[in-house]
């Protein structure tokens, strides 16, 4: 998989790794990445199917991860998700009919959209999937929305290059601009926001420990 | 009209034909774009290497995305399992050759 995504032209990927994964073994996944010269973002998907708890995941995890997304399961996961500023990339599963970005959640929304194309596009479904990823990004670009546009890879087959994805967003109607900084400018500010704000001396917007008060 | 040349690269567990690949793109193309859309983008494969697994494809400069989102959702060449990475894109044959050295 690392050796693809070198192939493929990326710099940095998202690991999403269980939650009950032993340190050593991902510090060992880390570092075969890092071998092929790919840096790595730990994430966590949260899919919780209520508000409470989905609150309860995000005191617990927020500080272990660079990454922090939520599926969202129904329209109150979705609102609180889209609400709160510790979650990083909210995304939909097009197939759940359910739930979907609005516009109310649009305006609601403080981190930023992800579109989960390859993992949308080659489940076997109709192609109402097609239209409901269109009909997402047209609201998404109303609300000048930030979108990630992600390949969502399980596996090595689903690896595509950024430019494809790009290419993919733009062919459903995503500005050129926003689909190029889908896949690269966004997804990078996000992990260097959340590395500046993991380091110890953070405090918070705008403050930081500059001395030390140990003598 | 100008055409642009793409450099993919199909990673496959097994082997496949030039002729498998070339209907694998026509069908996708046909799939996502229609038969005006493919007269539109007019996909050609230029050059197939079987050694390093890599083709170039020509297309309308206009349609290369088109052609980019097309070629990102073949999922199946010969009966295997796919994917096709294009790793350039270029306004020449040449230009795609310099890039594949590299």
């Amino acid at each position: 998989m690392a050796q693809i995504l070198k192939t493929a032209g990326y710099s940095t990927a998202g690991l999403t790794l269980p939650t009950g994964l032993l340190p050593e073994r991902a510090n060992s996944i880390r570092q075969t990445f890092q071998d092929q010269g790919i840096e790595t973002a730990l994430r966590i998907d949260l899919g919780s199917p209520s508000r409470t708890e989905l609150l309860r995941s995000l005191r617990r995890f927020r500080n272990a991860y660079d990454v922090v997304g939520v599926k969202c399961v129904n329209a109150r996961v979705a609102t609180v998700a889209s609400r709160d500023r510790r979650v990083d990339v909210v995304f939909f599963d097009p197939v759940m009919h359910n739930v979907r970005f609005n516009h109310s959640l649009a305006r609601l929304l403080h981190g930023a959209l992800e579109i989960n194309l390859i993992a949308s596009l080659l489940t076997p479904t109709d192609a109402s999937v097609l239209s409901r990823l269109r009909r997402t990004i047209a609201v998404a670009q109303e609300h000048n929305v930030r979108v990630v546009l992600s390949s969502g890879a399980r596996k090595a087959e689903m690896v595509r290059t950024p430019l494809q994805l790009s290419a993919i967003a733009s062919t459903l109607s995503l500005s050129e601009a926003a689909s190029v900084a889908g896949v690269s400018s966004v997804p990078s500010s996000i992990i260097a926001e959340n590395v500046k704000k993991r380091k110890p001396e953070y405090v918070e917007e705008g403050v930081k420990i500059i001395v030390s008060s140990r003598r | 009209m100008p055409r642009r040349y793409l450099l993919v690269k199909v990673l496959c567990g097994s082997a496949f034909t030039d002729q498998q690949f070339h209907d694998a793109l026509d069908t996708s193309v046909c799939t996502h774009f229609g038969d005006i859309g493919f007269s539109r983008i007019d996909p050609r494969i230029i050059k197939s290497d079987q050694n390093t697994a890599t083709s170039i494809i020509s297309c309308e400069r206009r349609e290369v995305r088109e052609l980019e989102s097309a070629l990102a959702l073949i999922t199946e060449c010969g009966g295997t399992s796919v994917a096709v990475l294009v790793l350039g894109v270029s306004g020449t044959i040449k230009g795609l050759r310099k890039r594949k050295v590299r």
